[in-house]
């Protein structure tokens, strides 16, 4: 207890002497423990917006769409039940925009808003008693639509009449999944104006949902619901459902950052070992003083686990709060949910004790320094190194082989310097492979599978017609037909997409990265998903359902797949059944080079009069784009951590070489040449941490891609190196700031006046 | 019975191990310093004075021998109790005045109280009070680096007596400094010895030496001499010519 305003004090003194490194620790941890903290949000499905859209929403669990309005008390005397929504009357309504036309179911709704499964208006306003004209969107529906406040909502009812309606609100809801995922769009209207556009009951149907104390009881109470209302019932839904259509592809994402995150607190834990013991050991004398004045060994470690320690701890705090900004950031400001307690627990713990481990070797050392204030804290001295041997041979400045000389006195620290910049380093090459590889999916979509941009579906024209149409553009190269029908696999437990492009013939240009493309009738490629999710590999014959028609798939090649999780079939149009074949659902079109997938869009919307539906290819990369913000933040705090490395081994060599600075200058090497060695020693660790990290990343970057790649079903074959000038800019970049940062207090000592005395 | 000597040293020995070669600094030292004395241990380099008064203060462990504290055995003590005991009981100057060096003077003198269990308050009372003796008052939130070498060493003096202890070591207090300073310093533990303080201090200086009650000189870590100088011939401020009378 006693000790603990003198600690106190010292720990004050001490962090107010070297503000900026204990600013840096701080940052570094930080940094670290915001990616963990984002990529952990990220992962635990945090992002899906429809937690944070359910939970905001209040919204209800169970939907149940039946003919007529139920018997609302017995609904609500079910068990586990807490409120009803509804019933709602809704009706199903052609909105015709812009010449095209979309199904919206219209929901009717009181001008009060509801207690549980509340509409988020997020733009404009709620319906007011009297809107007989207003409507308000849900707001993906509308995104889709491009629908703003106070756009024309035209809607013809089942009757053929049409309604012209106004757009007042754009709102948020978990009652369904987004639009185009869940169709139809709903729109909400007052019940008096769905009276008026459907005044048939029987063209209508009714909507209750049931809001339970615990999404647990679920199925229990959908079975309550369907033993009340047997027969009534149209269909159901439940949360569960809406939440797997609002998923995102956020586990990328979450696996990179976590990736980092790991790696970060390795280095990070380097870091604060290597500032924690260069301090130590630059505060032997201090620390002996404290022991003469009355400090025990135990003491000795407790303060400067305090201090070093509370450094980290202020910046897992400090991580913590940027992490929630970070992952709110990372997806645009969607509303997320904090993450739950366990996780966020582990993370804060795991940190706090790579730490705290990471100091308690320095301060172990601190404690066991030897109460004699005057005791030699003087590096080992000897020979030449063999490196600076090697320098004196090959005629090298003195300045460099002198420095060459003091890179190494002290190995241990030497060689954590090293490491301690090699691991940044190896994150840094490593973030650059991912952005190599996501910029090769945007110049090279034909090598994800996406030789296609463009997918015509012929909509109100004949097949042949909108294949007529789009082989006459000038930019198109090839057309090919296509289909997609689900197929069962041999256990007949899940479904699977079987996509049916080009014919065995002349097969659409899938990326084929083992084995080979499909040549004849029954053959097939997979994806990684796929061979995984059957257990099967190439060669084999399976026994699949394809579009209800059994069908003997011969497995002849995998290619990159970056859709479904890879759990789809592609196969040439021939070797579906002709119902299914003929005619195609769609043409994907190969434009030729150079071409401007929005210029042929327009083109061939325009050729056919509208009547066609063109749609733009999405590359998997423009959904990764977030990534490329993650890594330039990653690589901010990897670089921080090198930084503070840096500063260590500069102010440990610095500490090591002041007596010998007053002989060299002695000796007639002038305040340059001084300065020159000063840097040559911290520099030459730079240089060989920095080439190791950087070989070391690049030789793991395309297999770390690629087992990502093979893990989530898109398959091994997208990794990619970052191009060798990058990496030569990487290397030189951070060689030249590593100096430059060196250069500085170099300069400071080599122009003081450097007392002679014992240390 | 009249009261333990403040420190008593039983045929003390110390042995240091140079590369598998004993070194003996210290040899079979018998010492017994009553309270109130003033005592100077001299001796060329080498002759293991320092040594002797690192291990009365538990800065260093001894090879053999016993080493008493008001009454009470401390050489059997650990590291930590020897802390504890240093704490309470022993100040330390050193040659090199071993501030530290990111704490005001302020902070350094204060150090030792509060690590003693004071309040902030008293330590901050005892702190002005005892700069106020030494001169330092203006200095007192300047860091050590920005004062000259005697100030520092009176900021050391003043933080070796802030918790009152029962007995001074200092290790060759003036030797960094030049004669000015060292007069100074001479002439504070000098006032601080009258107003009861128990002192050893090492030197190789024999007109530092002349200053204090009792001088006992070792030569190859054994006594060879260790006598009092009587109260009329004590002159403290020697010129070089001065001839320090040993009485066996």
């Amino acid at each position: 207890m006693s000790t603990l305003r003198a600690s106190a004090r010292w720990i004050r003194a001490d962090l107010r002497a070297r503000r900026g490194q204990a600013l840096l620790t701080v940052l570094a941890v930080a940094g670290i423990v915001t990616a963990l903290i984002t990529s952990a949000t990220l992962l635990e499905d945090g992002t899906n917006p429809w937690r944070g859209l359910f939970t905001e929403s209040r919204g209800a669990h169970v939907w149940i769409h039946t003919r007529d309005a139920p018997d609302v008390a017995a609904l609500s005397r079910l068990q586990g039940v807490v409120r009803v929504a509804g019933p709602y009357r809704a009706a199903p309504v052609m909105l015709t925009t812009d010449g095209r036309k979309s199904p919206v179911t219209l929901r009717g709704m009181e001008a009060r808003l509801p207690a549980v499964a509340v509409p988020l208006v997020r733009q404009g306003r709620w319906l007011r008693a009297g809107d007989g004209e207003g409507v308000v969107v849900e707001r993906s529906f509308a995104r889709a639509l491009d629908l703003r406040i106070g756009a024309p909502f035209t809607v013809t009812a089942l009757n053929g009449a049409t309604h012209p309606l106004t757009v007042v609100g754009l709102a948020d809801t978990a009652d369904q999944g987004f639009y185009p995922e869940s169709t139809p769009g709903l729109a909400w209207t007052l019940t008096t104006t769905l009276d008026r556009i459907e005044p048939a009951l029987g063209r209508s149907e009714s909507v209750t949902g049931l809001r339970l104390a615990d999404g647990e009881d679920t199925l229990p109470v959908a079975h309550g619901a369907v033993t009340m209302l047997g027969g009534q019932i149209q269909r159901m839904s439940t949360w569960r459902e809406v939440r797997a259509a609002m998923e995102l592809d956020n586990r990328l994402l979450g696996l990179l950052l976590a990736l980092f995150g790991v790696a970060g607190l390795v280095a990070a834990a380097l870091a604060i070992a290597n500032a924690a013991g260069g301090r130590v050991l630059g505060q032997t004398r201090d620390l002996a003083t404290l022991k003469s004045l009355g400090y025990t060994r135990g003491q000795i470690f407790g303060l400067l686990m305090a201090e070093h320690g509370a450094l980290g701890l202020i910046g897992i705090a400090l991580g913590l709060l940027c992490g929630q900004l970070a992952a709110s950031a990372a997806l645009g400001g969607m509303s997320i949910l904090p993450l739950s307690p366990v996780p966020l627990l582990a993370i804060t713990a795991g940190t706090a004790a790579v730490v705290l481990v990471a100091v308690a070797l320095p301060a172990w050392r601190g404690g066991r320094i030897a109460p004699l204030p005057s005791a030699p804290t003087a590096p080992p001295r000897g020979h030449l190194s063999r490196l600076a041997r090697l320098a004196l041979l090959v005629r090298l400045p003195p300045a460099l082989v002198l420095g060459t000389r003091d890179a190494f006195t002290r190995r241990v620290p030497a060689l954590l310097s090293i490491f301690g910049l090699a691991v940044p380093m190896m994150m840094i090459t490593i973030g650059l492979g991912c952005w190599a590889t996501l910029d090769d999916f945007l110049r090279h979509p034909e090598q994800v599978g996406q030789a296609a941009a463009l997918t015509v579906r012929p909509d109100k024209l004949p097949a042949e017609d909108a294949a007529r149409l789009a082989r006459a553009d000038p930019e198109v190269a090839a057309v090919y037909p296509g289909s997609e029908v689900s197929a069962l696999e041999p256990e007949q437990t899940r479904s699977v997409l079987a996509r049916a492009l080009g014919t065995s013939a002349e097969p659409y240009p899938f990326s084929v990265v083992e084995g080979r493309m499909f040549a004849a009738r029954g053959e097939a490629v997979a994806g990684q998903g796929l061979l995984d999710l059957m257990g099967a590999k190439i060669g084999d014959r399976v026994r699949m359902t394809v579009g209800g028609t059994p069908l003997i798939v011969h497995i002849v090649g995998r290619v990159v797949e970056p859709e479904q999780d890879g759990e789809v079939l592609s196969l040439g149009m021939d070797s579906l059944a002709a119902k299914d074949a003929v005619p195609p659902q769609f043409y994907s079109l190969v434009l030729r080079p150079g071409a401007d997938p929005v210029a042929v869009r327009a083109r061939l919307l325009a050729a056919s009069g509208e009547a066609l539906e063109v749609q733009r290819v999405v590359n998997p990369a423009e959904r990764l784009a977030v990534i490329r913000g993650v890594i330039v933040a990653l690589v901010v705090v990897l670089s921080l951590l090198g930084l503070a490395n840096l500063l260590t081994a500069s102010a440990l060599g610095l500490r090591d070489h002041a007596l010998d600075l007053a002989v060299l200058k002695a000796m007639g090497l002038t305040p340059r040449q001084v300065a020159a060695t000063l840097v040559t020693g911290t520099g030459l660790l730079v240089v060989l941490g920095v080439v190791t990290g950087t070989a070391a990343g690049a030789s793991l970057v395309g297999g770390l891609i690629d087992l990502q790649g093979h893990s989530s079903g898109v398959g091994a074959g997208i990794g990619r190196t970052p191009s060798a000038l990058t990496l030569i800019v990487a290397v030189l970049a951070a060689t030249g700031a590593a100096l430059l940062v060196a250069l500085i207090p170099a300069r400071r000592a080599a122009r003081a006046r450097v007392p002679v005395t014992a240390r | 019975m009249s009261p333990p000597p403040v420190v008593h040293a039983v045929n003390l020995v110390k042995i240091y191990q140079n590369g598998g070669v004993p070194v003996p600094a210290v040899r079979g030292v018998d010492l017994r310093v009553e309270a109130g004395q003033f005592v100077a241990i001299t001796g060329p380099s080498g002759s293991g004075k320092s040594t002797l008064v690192h291990m009365l203060g538990g800065l260093d462990t001894r090879t053999s021998g016993e080493i008493w504290l008001d009454g009470k055995r401390a050489d059997t003590l650990g590291e930590s109790a020897w802390a504890l005991l240093r704490r309470q009981k022993i100040g330390f100057v050193f040659q090199f005045f071993n501030l530290v060096a990111n704490m005001t003077v302020a902070d350094n003198v204060e150090l030792p109280a509060l690590l003693a269990g004071a309040s902030a308050r008293e330590a901050r009372e005892r702190r002005e009070h005892l700069l106020g003796e030494l001169g330092l008052t203006d200095r007192a939130d300047a860091s050590p680096a920005q004062l000259a070498g005697g100030e520092q060493q009176r900021v050391a003096l003043a933080r070796a007596l802030a918790n009152r202890p029962s007995l001074l070591l200092a290790d060759e207090p003036t030797g960094n400094l030049d004669s000015r300073n060292t007069r100074d310093v001479l002439r504070l533990l000098g006032e601080v010895h009258r107003d009861g303080q128990t002192v050893i201090l090492v030197t190789h200086d024999a007109r530092v030496a002349s200053l204090a009650d009792r001088v006992v000189s070792l030569l190859d870590g054994e006594i060879v001499d260790d006598g009092f100088i009587g109260a009329t011939r004590r002159r403290p401020r020697g010129t070089a010519g001065d001839v320090v009378e040993l009485r066996g």
